[in-house]
């Protein structure tokens, strides 16, 4: 027997819920022979800022134990090339798109809404307040929940699409942001983005990157991300959550649907595995299927705890 | 573009090169093509540590059967490299290939430089194992920090001679061949009256960017196959960037690895 594997989050419905995160999955279509965005619950963009930005200097990235630390920086090409060049292409293919946005003042955000509100296809807005590797704008709306709120109300003004606010785990108060992002009107919440965290050279006596600090991503980070899912879920439970954090497995993916998520995103497992995503979904579907488990939907929140 | 493929490759045969350095051979079952200077990504093992896959620049790919045996020259850096040195004959790896650009074969006026320091060589070993069977002229140049680092020394004189060209090798240490930096070998035929139409090379920064001064000063154009730490190899990351002269970065492993000398940030070169 196959389990059923549609779910929802909030009012958007996802073919399955498997996506790809963020920054790990270029616009959609960079690894079509591999992961067709199509076969996916969705895809999430790279950042998009109105403008294209050219990201931090290099190094940008460093390998740790079971992980990796990124400083990027939000290179991306703009949200009016992705609109010209890689939407159309998504529809075309009926992928489910969520559109990540990001600006170093409230009034860039919306100003990459608007321009996608032209455009047919765009499933949802991922708001990114939680980039540990930008200076301006972005972390400081995601750290503070009075600005966060009035984020997230100003987006919710300008659309009637699915508006999720991604968290990030560097905010001294995780459910407080999370209270404030569903006080200015969020649909859903993702969670989480990557730990600000370093890497030092001892033998140069200098820090790795060249931002000094990045964010941490990959299976080091799961039990956290497990934790603060699971938190938000308890504190706020009818707000449907998209887990993300270290998935590397369909049991993984199980794990984040128990704790309370709606859906996943896969991430840094994309670097390692380009069919990641797909291996994931078909991991999960045969953990149900080896369960009983007849509808996905099932897991979630589907935790006992003691 | 060639198609690229997760091959599973079954690691077949591993020879020593040098103190650090060593080949491998790994056979896949499908059919593979690639361009000198192509790279693939490797997973050098199970698990979770190493986390990423490493790029490693194609020394070679040759049909075989009905599959492909692909050679990499491998020096050892730290924990992944460690495991495929370490790894039992036989084992199976996941090779995504062929990734990124690789040099610009196309026939054009003979005779080109091939420049190779250190574990740069497999992309220019490729190279002149293309040009050498299409009979074309080159020098090839290796060079290392001690003698005891130079390797394939007897393929790439062969190589060398097939096309009629020379085999210059160097040594920081001056152990073996000529004393000092490759790229000093190079300037000093240069000054001697040898001509060259274009230069093919591969190496540490530090070397390219006194490959690129010196092109450039003398007019040549120059092909650079860049490393850079590498976190997907297909352009989604963004970690592997290299800042061009227009001010903007791209991603090595998708633009790259080779670039027009040209094309890179004065910075990059000074």
């Amino acid at each position: 027997m196959s389990a059923a594997l549609a779910t929802r989050v909030g009012a958007l419905e996802l073919a399955n819920p498997v996506m790809a995160a963020s920054g790990t999955f270029g616009y959609g279509l960079d690894l079509i022979e591999f992961c067709p965005p199509e076969r996916l619950g969705g895809i999430v963009s790279k950042g998009l800022s109105p403008r294209p930005r050219i990201g931090n200097p290099t190094p940008r990235i460093v390998e740790t134990a079971a992980g990796m630390i990124n400083a990027i920086g939000l290179q991306n090409i703009g949200v009016e090339a992705f609109c010209r060049d890689a939407l159309p292409q998504l529809r075309g293919r009926g992928a489910t798109v969520a559109v990540n946005v990001f600006g170093e003042r409230m009034e860039e955000y919306v100003a990459v809404i608007d321009r996608c509100e032209r455009e047919a296809g765009v499933a949802a807005y991922e708001l990114n307040v939680s980039c540990p590797n930008v200076t301006a704008g972005g972390i400081e709306f995601g750290h503070d929940a009075a600005q966060l709120e009035r984020l997230t109300a100003m987006c919710r003004a300008r659309t009637a699409r699915q508006l999720w606010v991604k968290l990030s785990p560097n905010a001294p108060d995780l459910v407080g942001t999370a209270r404030a992002a569903v006080a200015g009107g969020a649909d859903a919440l993702s969670l989480i983005n990557t730990f600000r965290a370093m890497a030092i050279d001892a033998d140069l006596r200098r820090p790795v990157l060249a931002t000094t600090c990045g964010g941490l991503s990959g299976p080091a980070i799961k039990p956290l991300a497990l934790r603060m899912v699971w938190e938000v879920h308890r504190a706020l439970p009818d707000v449907p959550l998209v887990g993300i954090g270290g998935i590397e497995s369909g049991r993984d993916a199980a794990e984040f649907l128990l704790a309370g998520a709606s859906a996943v995103q896969v991430g840094t497992a994309i670097f390692r595995d380009p069919r990641a995503p797909l291996r994931i979904l078909d991991e999960l579907a045969a953990f149900c299927a080896e369960r009983g488990v007849a509808d996905v939907k099932e897991l979630i929140g589907g935790l006992r705890c003691r | 573009m060639i198609a690229r493929r997760d091959l599973a490759v079954r690691l077949t045969a591993r020879a020593p090169l040098s103190p650090t350095c060593f080949r491998l051979t790994l056979a896949a079952a499908e059919p593979l093509d690639a361009i000198p200077g192509q790279f693939g990504m490797l997973a050098c093992g199970p698990g979770f540590d190493p986390l990423l896959r490493r790029a490693f620049s194609l020394a070679g790919v040759s049909r075989s059967g009905g599959g492909t045996e692909v050679e990499l020259l491998v020096k050892e850096v730290g924990k992944g490299t460690r495991l495929l040195r370490t790894a039992p004959l036989g084992d199976e790896l996941r090779l995504l290939a062929p990734l990124g650009n690789g040099f610009d074969l196309t026939p054009g006026p003979a005779p080109l430089a091939l420049v190779a320091g250190g574990i740069g060589l497999p992309p220019v070993l490729f190279a002149a194992t293309v040009l050498a069977a299409r009979g074309e002229r080159f020098d090839l140049y290796l060079g290392a920090s001690t003698g005891a680092e130079l390797i394939e020394t007897e393929r790439c004189g062969a190589l060398a001679a097939a096309a009629g060209g020379e085999l210059v090798t160097t040594s920081d240490d001056g152990s073996r061949g000529e004393s000092g930096f490759v790229t000093a070998a190079l300037e000093r035929r240069l000054a001697a009256g040898r001509a060259y139409s274009r230069v093919l090379a591969c190496g540490p920064n530090a070397m390219l960017a006194a490959l690129s001064r010196l092109a450039v000063s003398r007019g040549i154009a120059a092909e650079l196959s860049l490393e850079e730490p590498m976190g997907c190899g297909v352009g989604v990351c963004l970690g592997c960037v290299v800042e061009l002269a227009e001010g903007t970065y791209v991603p090595a492993c998708k633009e790259g690895p080779v670039f027009a000398a040209a094309r890179l940030a004065e910075r990059w070169w000074l």
